[in-house]
């Protein structure tokens, strides 16, 4: 019995330690990636920006309300989509963007975080529409947040965070020109957001973010 | 005693480090694809969106019609956004044999001398699936609808097929894809059927995409 109990207190200070090891872990965090040149920079503020969003239920946050038309499915529990308004250097509406969200297999607690798989579809009225397809790791946000709202810890905030974590070159996020005048273009991205306000009784949270986008003609097309 | 300890502190730690980094902690469930080959190579898949059901929501300019139309207590877009026609709408899809597979976004916008639409496709257990085409005239559901009895305000049944791809189309194209879909490219149909408008304007029907593709084509 006293060797099953000092077994016990070992698992659990071992456990414990291998948590703390995960939390503290350097490896999980993104290295920030940046364009040298950016064609565009658009702005987007949430949740005043957000047009429309919907969240799988097994990635729901314990204790948020249940909402209507939420992703159910088994085959998309661990999916979001976001749907927002992106504005130009002048605070002027410019685009829209259609982010859809999976849990990425990639995800590894010891490696490289929590992935996300983010595909974008941002149309610039007049102009077009672009495909991103990014890789986002969100470890960095869930491990500040998770414990300011359920264990109800003080917030260090505001924090700024580079979640892109490719799959582009220098950890930028690729970027293709889908229609209009973007046709035949190809490029980066990279986003990078503010935490302004977390509200653990709400579970809600308010940031600013920004996407850098840099296009040049296709690979395809140059070699022509 | 110490022995024993420092054994399971060790299997502690290295159990839960273990499972941090094996654990397919990303999985997605995912089902049969229902997929065949087709008799001069490829492959084709068809997805299936099922109205109202599968509408998730929509956002637009008035002038593209039903379709934009957002569910109650949604955002509008400002004013900016619309001096140009732009519709943006997102769906859950669903496989050939009627299950939910994954999450679509499609964006149409026009300008003076063209329009344009793009599909992504998301299927979380597989990847996702860039498709492109010149876009439709603005409001042409509505136009088929109305030529087929429907008036706005009022219920309406019927049967009305839009294919805003159709299969002679050349430039409907699989523009990029990613993990499993990564390399592929070819062609896209899409085909709206709609059987009836609720008097609030819903829109009941399926949308049909249907993909054929072949590794780096």
């Amino acid at each position: 019995m006293k060797y099953l109990l000092v077994a016990a207190l070992g698992l659990l200070i071992g456990a414990a330690a291998a948590g703390a090891a995960i939390y503290y872990n350097p490896f999980t965090m993104t290295k920030s990636a940046h364009l040298d040149v950016a064609d565009r920079a658009l702005h987007y503020s949430l949740p005043s920006e957000v047009l429309g969003f919907a969240l799988g239920d097994a990635i729901m946050p314990p204790g948020t309300p249940k909402r209507d038309g939420s992703l159910w499915e088994e085959t998309i529990d661990r999916t979001a989509m976001l749907s927002l308004v992106l504005d130009d250097a002048h605070d002027n509406p410019t685009a829209i963007a259609s982010r859809l969200l999976a849990v990425s297999p990639r995800t590894d607690f010891v490696l490289s975080g929590v992935r996300v798989n983010d595909y974008w579809l941002l149309t610039i009225p007049g102009e077009g529409t672009l495909f991103l397809r990014a890789e986002t790791n969100v470890w960095p946000f869930l491990k500040e947040t998770l414990p300011v709202w359920y264990l109800g810890r003080p917030w260090k905030g505001p924090s700024e965070y580079s979640p892109t974590a490719g799959p582009g070159e220098l950890g930028a996020a690729v970027v293709l020109g889908a229609t209009g005048r973007f046709v035949g273009l190809e490029g980066s991205a990279i986003e990078k957001y503010r935490l302004t306000d977390l509200d653990p009784a709400a579970r809600s949270a308010a940031a600013t973010g920004e996407l850098d986008v840099r296009l040049s003609a296709s690979q395809v097309a140059k070699s022509e | 005693m110490k022995a024993t300890f420092f054994l399971a502190l060790f299997l502690g730690f290295v159990g839960v480090l273990a499972a941090g980094h094996f654990v397919p902690w990303g999985a997605h469930v995912r089902l049969p694809s229902q997929t065949h080959v087709i008799a001069n190579g490829g492959r084709a898949e068809q997805f299936v969106i099922r109205l109202p059901a599968d509408r998730i929501d929509a956002a637009g300019a008035k002038a593209a019609g039903l379709r934009a139309a957002a569910p109650a207590g949604a955002s509008t877009l400002p004013p900016q956004l619309t001096a140009d026609p732009l519709l943006v709408e997102h769906f859950k899809i669903r496989d050939a044999a009627g299950n939910v597979v994954g999450l679509a976004a499609r964006h149409w916008s026009a300008d003076a001398h063209t329009s344009g639409t793009a599909w992504s496709l998301m299927i979380p257990s597989r990847g996702a699936l860039l498709l492109t085409a010149p876009g439709e005239q603005s409001a042409a559901l509505d136009t088929a609808l109305h030529n087929a009895g429907y008036n706005a305000g009022t219920a309406w049944t019927g049967d009305v097929r839009v294919a805003f791809a159709p299969e002679s189309a050349d430039d409907a194209i699989v523009a990029a894809g990613s993990d499993e879909f990564s390399g592929l490219a070819g062609k896209y149909t899409e085909t709206w059927t709609i059987t009836g408008v609720t008097d609030g304007g819903e829109l009941h029907g399926t949308i049909e995409i249907g993909t054929v593709t072949r590794k780096g084509t």
